[in-house]
């Protein structure tokens, strides 16, 4: 601990205070950005605050502020207090303990190079990358920005907690805009922020970064002169980026057991997944299986414990299909009687936690990535994604992509721009037909799932092999 | 008022502190983010969630020899604490700013400008808001509706200062009890009560009249085809597509980019309907109207005027790289305090005048699906209702839809409301948000539903 957090939250203590925690959160976040082969901006944001929480009668209380003196922190006590004591007889539930375990951990990002390279050749990077992008008069904005983020967060609780956490994030992008006449393309690294992993500054490998942002540029050359993606029912095959989108809108969500509890209805919104399917709903076909991962090293929501020290642990949600278990922390199982997972977390210090995706992957399957192709008569591979949205029971969706291919007869065919596909989410897994094996699977991140109220912005995790699905409505641009 | 001194008390000293310790050659602009928040988060007429949050953050923008660098922390309220971290800040923005490549289009804080607006509410007492929000709850409670949303209230505060001599405030206490009242069918009203003097009568009224409102929600549900419908679309649906004129919007930069739906309104290729008119209006007098770098914009700017681009949003630094006179656009160039004309339609008529179609209460999840051709796509979500001959038969079940602005502000738009109604912006991502829109319902001759 670099604080005594534990000292400050038993000073801070008004008489009588059956339970209570302190949770410190710094984060310091850098930014370079760049534009046309030029430096556009830089930023350096440094954050610290505390929350502290206090239970009475069964209700939490929170208050959050930056001040670390000992008579803002112990009005902030006293706030808290004063806040869960006049829920007194109107809590949804009447929480204990047990919620709040005493666990006692640290965890850090593993990482190979832990010093931060200069201003100078971050800056200097973001300019190559978006220099590396000018492959043709025609593209008319490349941009590139690099970004990291740094998190503390230390946690305390008179139960005896005593957690220290470290994470490390990574993320960049870098994007081509090309234009001729009044058709115009974009096409980015795996999406705007798709590139967003834990680690250290192993992951900007500057030289393969510039040959993989060309490659994107003279791809959104490519889509101007490409054919609209036709409107037809047929075979979809995504690639692990937009598979991203697809597992976080209509997976991921749905499942949130704060969701299925009501508890996001005037916000994000519900879902279609009820308290009694779990267990026993068929949300895919045989082939789909979801897990709950904050382990796995280098995807971008990993970590030791939630926010309220739940210790992570892998957890499989949905098994050969069958929805087994629903996103729900400590509280929310307390609440409806349910297995859950570690997941109540917190976008900073200002935030109270709640149920929250980690990160949540499709698990490998076995065939490979030929045999999928192999196996469309017709239908389209699209990537990327550029489009989103979905309804507030989770079940219609809508999503675009930047890039498809036309399959025909097992083949990849045509290029085709603005690659739509539309469908419910309840029956759209359950055409889910092949998943690719170890050799597709790939791990993508992004930095700002929001939800709550009040609202939050986390950091998510997915990873997916290549999956494909039978006869899904898709359709292009322009119609 | 306490809080609302403190928090500016907060600025103050935070700033003196940055400004003091800058050398010769160094300029800074400051912008300034508070709040006092509590925050009642409710479910089923029960506390989900409670608690208070007290923010102070401070952005700065530091620039020497050519060099600039956002940079920002975190204030206490502290004196001596605050004052330590702006002096670490500051080193840290030196050292860094130092190591960067010249910003090619760097414009230096010239603002000198002051300003100061305080608006003091009355706010419920906070040791009693369970009773005082949750309490008329029971009125849509007894209609057998679910109660659920958030309650906020406190001060929020705006500030921006420069090395230039700018030095302005924005303040007001407000409050925002966001709700919605769910049927056991799963259909749902939402509604709001925002402003800054509240009133429990007024508000213990709202919810009673809500529960009237909620006959028409418990009637069999319509599930409509996909295809083309005549729609009214009500101001707080209208609301959703308001960030459209920001988001690959208005912006010059964006224009210039390749990054708007507006390149070809700009262009001249298309046009909207003569009677769309869009203006930046911050005689609505809900946020402020100079930006983070002091800057204070015209009161009025008209956008869109007759269907046609009358103005862009134009920041100081397009300004320099463009060539564009600026008109005080934050860098980001996003629209703030919209408001879309009123036209002539009785509101009290829509329906009538919407004859069989759609009445839209809220729009859900709304993204481009296709930004060249400005179509956006979203979902229908809480009281949107199946219209015939004027009157609402039922509710419908959840439909998409997929159409360009072009279409929904050009030739479909058949009338707009003459009354407006000012939708607050209820975001709290970050902090509390300021602003809103005055806006009008619109009746459009079809929106295409495709899911």
């Amino acid at each position: 601990m670099t604080m005594d957090l534990r000292r400050l939250l038993e000073s801070a203590l008004p008489a009588g205070v059956e339970w209570a925690a302190l949770r410190r959160v710094r984060s310091v976040e850098r930014s370079y950005a760049a534009k046309d082969g030029a430096f556009e901006s830089a930023a350096l944001y440094e954050d610290e605050g505390f929350m502290i929480e206090v239970l009475s009668g069964g209700q939490f209380g929170y208050a959050g502020l930056a001040a670390a003196g000992p008579a803002a922190m112990a009005a902030a006590a006293a706030r808290a207090l004063e806040l869960a004591r006049s829920a007194s007889g109107r809590s949804i539930h009447r929480f204990g303990t047990e919620v709040r375990p005493a666990t006692a951990l640290s965890y850090e990002t593993p990482r190979g190079r832990r010093a931060a390279p200069g201003a100078d050749l971050l800056a200097g990077g973001a300019v190559a990358l978006s220099r590396a992008m000018r492959v043709s008069d025609k593209i008319v904005q490349a941009s590139a920005e690099i970004s990291t983020r740094d998190l503390e967060t230390e946690y305390v609780s008179t139960s005896g907690a005593a957690i220290c956490q470290r994470t490390h994030i990574v993320c960049y992008g870098c994007a081509a805009v090309a234009r001729e006449g009044s058709t115009i393309q974009k096409r980015t690294l795996n999406g705007p922020r798709g590139r967003t992993r834990q680690g250290g500054y192993e992951l900007l490998d500057f030289p393969r970064i510039e040959a993989e942002a060309a490659r994107a540029a003279e791809q959104a050359i490519e889509l101007l002169g490409a054919r609209d993606c036709p409107s037809m029912r047929a075979d979809l095959v995504l690639a692990p980026d937009q598979m991203m989108l697809q597992i976080h809108e209509s997976i991921g969500h749905p499942l949130e057991l704060d969701r299925i509890l009501g508890d996001e209805r005037n916000y994000a919104g519900s879902t279609f997944v009820r308290l009694e399917d779990i267990g026993s709903l068929r949300y895919g076909s045989e082939l789909m299986n979801v897990s709950f991962d904050p382990t796995v090293a280098g995807e971008a929501a990993s970590y030791g414990a939630d926010d309220i020290g739940a210790p992570a642990r892998k957890e499989l949600v949905i098994k050969d299909g069958i929805l087994v278990r629903a996103l729900g922390s400590l509280e929310s199982q307390a609440r409806s009687g349910k297995a859950g997972v570690a997941n109540q977390r917190a976008e900073g210090w200002h935030r109270s936690p709640i149920d929250r995706m980690a990160n949540l992957n499709v698990e490998p399957g076995k065939d490979a990535l030929p045999d999928i192709i192999a196996s469309v008569e017709r239908g389209v591979w699209m990537e990327a994604n550029r489009s989103w949205s979905i309804d507030d029971y989770r079940n219609k969706f809508q999503f675009g992509c930047e890039y498809g291919k036309l399959i025909e007869d097992g083949e990849l065919t045509r290029t085709v721009r603005n690659p739509n596909y539309r469908g419910v989410s309840s029956s759209f897994w359950r055409s889910l037909y092949k998943v690719g094996d170890a050799s597709t699977f790939q791990v993508f991140g992004t930095p700002n799932c929001g939800k709550g109220e009040p609202n939050q912005v986390i950091t998510t995790g997915h990873a997916s092999p290549v999956c494909a699905f039978r006869g899904v409505e898709i359709f292009g641009g322009e119609q | 008022m306490s809080a609302m001194r403190d928090l500016e008390e907060t600025f103050k000293g935070a700033c003196a502190a940055l400004f003091d310790e800058l050398s010769g050659g160094e300029e800074l602009s400051v912008g300034f983010s508070g709040e006092s928040s509590d925050f009642l988060r409710f479910n089923r007429g029960k506390v989900r969630q409670i608690g208070h949050v007290d923010g102070a953050s401070l952005r700065f923008k530091y620039y020497r020899g050519g060099r600039s660098l956002a940079s920002g922390f975190e204030a206490t309220g502290e004196a001596e604490a605050d004052r330590r971290k702006a002096a670490m800040a500051l080193e840290a923005a030196r050292r860094e700013a130092a190591l960067l490549p010249p910003d090619p289009y760097q414009v230096l804080p010239k603002a000198a400008a002051s300003s100061r607006e305080e608006f003091p509410g009355r706010l419920p007492d906070p040791g009693r808001l369970p009773q005082e929000i949750l309490g008329p709850g029971q009125a849509l409670e007894a209609a057998g509706a679910e109660f659920v949303g958030i309650h906020a209230q406190g001060p929020i505060c705006r500030g921006a200062a420069t090395s230039a001599g700018a030095r302005h405030w924005f303040a007001a206490e407000s409050f925002i009890a966001d709700y919605s009242a769910y049927l056991p069918n799963g259909k749902a009203l939402k509604s709001c009560y925002a402003g800054r003097e509240w009133d429990g009568g007024e508000y213990a009224r709202r919810l009673a009249s809500e529960a009237s409102r909620l006959e028409a929600l418990g009637r069999p549900e319509r599930a409509v085809p996909p295809g083309e419908y005549r729609a009214y679309i009500a101001p707080e649906a209208l609301a959703e597509f308001i960030d459209f004129f920001s988001w690959y919007g208005l912006s010059e930069r964006q224009i210039r980019e390749g990054e708007s739906a507006f390149i070809s309104l700009k262009e001249g290729r298309t046009s909207l309907s003569p009677r769309f008119d869009l203006v930046q209006d911050f005689s609505l007098g809900v946020e402020p109207r100079f930006n983070e770098s002091g800057e204070v914009a015209p009161e009025r700017l008209r956008l869109i005027a007759g269907g046609k681009l009358a103005s862009t949003l134009v920041s100081a630094r397009s300004e320099r790289q463009y060539g564009l006179p600026a008109n005080a656009a934050p860098e980001e160039e996003f629209l703030r305090s919209a408001a879309i004309g009123a036209g002539e339609l009785d509101e009290d008529r829509a329906l009538e005048a919407l004859g069989t179609g759609l009445y839209l209460s809220n729009l859900h999840y709304l993204n481009w699906s296709d930004v060249d051709s400005a179509r956006v796509t979203g979902m229908t979500r809480f009281a949107c209702f199946w219209v015939e001959g004027g009157r609402i038969v039922s509710p419908i079940k959840d439909l998409r839809f997929d159409d360009s602005l072009y279409r929904v502000f050009g030739d479909r738009l058949e009338a707009l409301t003459a009354r407006r109604s000012l939708v607050v912006n209820p975001s709290t991502y970050e902090e509390r948000a300021l602003g809103g829109s005055l806006l009008p319902g619109i009746l459009l001759s079809g929106l295409t539903f495709t899911l």
